[in-house]
């Protein structure tokens, strides 16, 4: 029986951490997720963009006062997609 | 953290480790706790004082404090909102706990008459559903030990006059809320937050 393959949107280092982060809350602030994953800035940027664009999550950008806040949420898709990830990820081990 | 491609192993490591993180963030919600604990504190034993040892008429009206512990409460709860940094299910669910408690007893506080103003004892009793489902929420034993109390004195508080009635809610308040309270206070500086 052959694999599935992996998601390559999800089977990266960042990014992985960013959704396991995110399927455990209900959302999260970008300056909680910098601080949690250990990432830079800009990193974390373009790796929340990708997953946006993917539909995995949502992103809500807003003003509280005069500071700007990213929030970030994981979509139904986010969350089956990450499902499918750990079940592939489970048969690999497996093997 | 570099973007950079895992073996399983790594994965399923790292998946653990980050749901781990979340998990681990210790929510301080103390000033609920001790906010309430006072206001209930001193109003049930002014309410007590002032039935017993004076011929004050109205000793109910020191309740009004509440008004001041809602709105303080809401001012606490929005300021709180914004500064949060990550929102988890836990605080969703305490936050309508308590809400749901909330409404509930003042149902019971405003239909009073209806029950010959015995409205103690189910008070202690909401309390003590609300201090229980924290204390397991929050897996704090300080407040599964002041439901408990709660309770007990619900349990007395149907058999006694409305006056004594009010001693017991000033021992549970003190059992249930504030020595909890300041117990949970000190934890969260234990954990720098």
């Amino acid at each position: 029986m052959g694999f599935n393959p992996l998601d390559p949107l999800l089977h990266s280092q960042l990014r992985l951490a960013i959704m396991s982060l995110l399927i455990s809350v209900e959302s999260a602030d970008f300056v909680y997720i910098k601080e949690q994953t250990s990432s830079t800035a800009g990193n974390l940027s373009v790796q929340i963009d990708k997953l946006s664009t993917a539909g995995y999550i949502e992103v809500t950008k807003q003003f509280v006062g005069k500071k700007p806040k990213t929030t970030c949420k994981i979509t139904a898709v986010g969350v089956s997609a990450f499902e499918q990830y750990v079940k592939t990820i489970q048969q690999y081990l497996k093997a | 953290m570099e973007e950079k491609q895992i073996s399983p192993e790594e994965s399923i490591k790292l998946i653990q480790s980050m749901i781990g993180k979340a998990r681990q963030r210790y929510t301080d919600n103390s000033i609920f706790l001790l906010l309430w604990g006072w206001i209930v504190l001193i109003a049930s034993l002014s309410h007590y004082y002032l039935a017993v040892h004076t011929d004050f008429e109205q000793p109910y009206i020191v309740w009004s404090l509440t008004f001041v512990g809602v709105i303080a409460s809401m001012i606490i709860g929005a300021k709180k909102g914004k500064q949060k940094i990550v929102s988890n299910y836990t605080d969703k669910l305490y936050g309508w706990l308590w809400l749901s408690l909330g409404i509930a007893m003042f149902t019971v506080i405003f239909n009073g008459n209806l029950v010959n103003w015995n409205t103690t004892p189910f008070i202690l009793l909401f309390a003590g559903v609300g201090t229980a489902l924290s204390g397991v929420m929050m897996n704090f034993k300080p407040l599964k030990f002041g439901a408990i109390c709660f309770w007990v004195l619900a349990m007395i508080a149907f058999r006694q006059d409305e006056n004594t009635q009010m001693l017991l809610l000033a021992i549970g308040i003190a059992l249930g809320y504030l020595l909890p309270g300041y117990i949970m206070k000190a934890n969260s500086k234990k954990h720098g937050v």
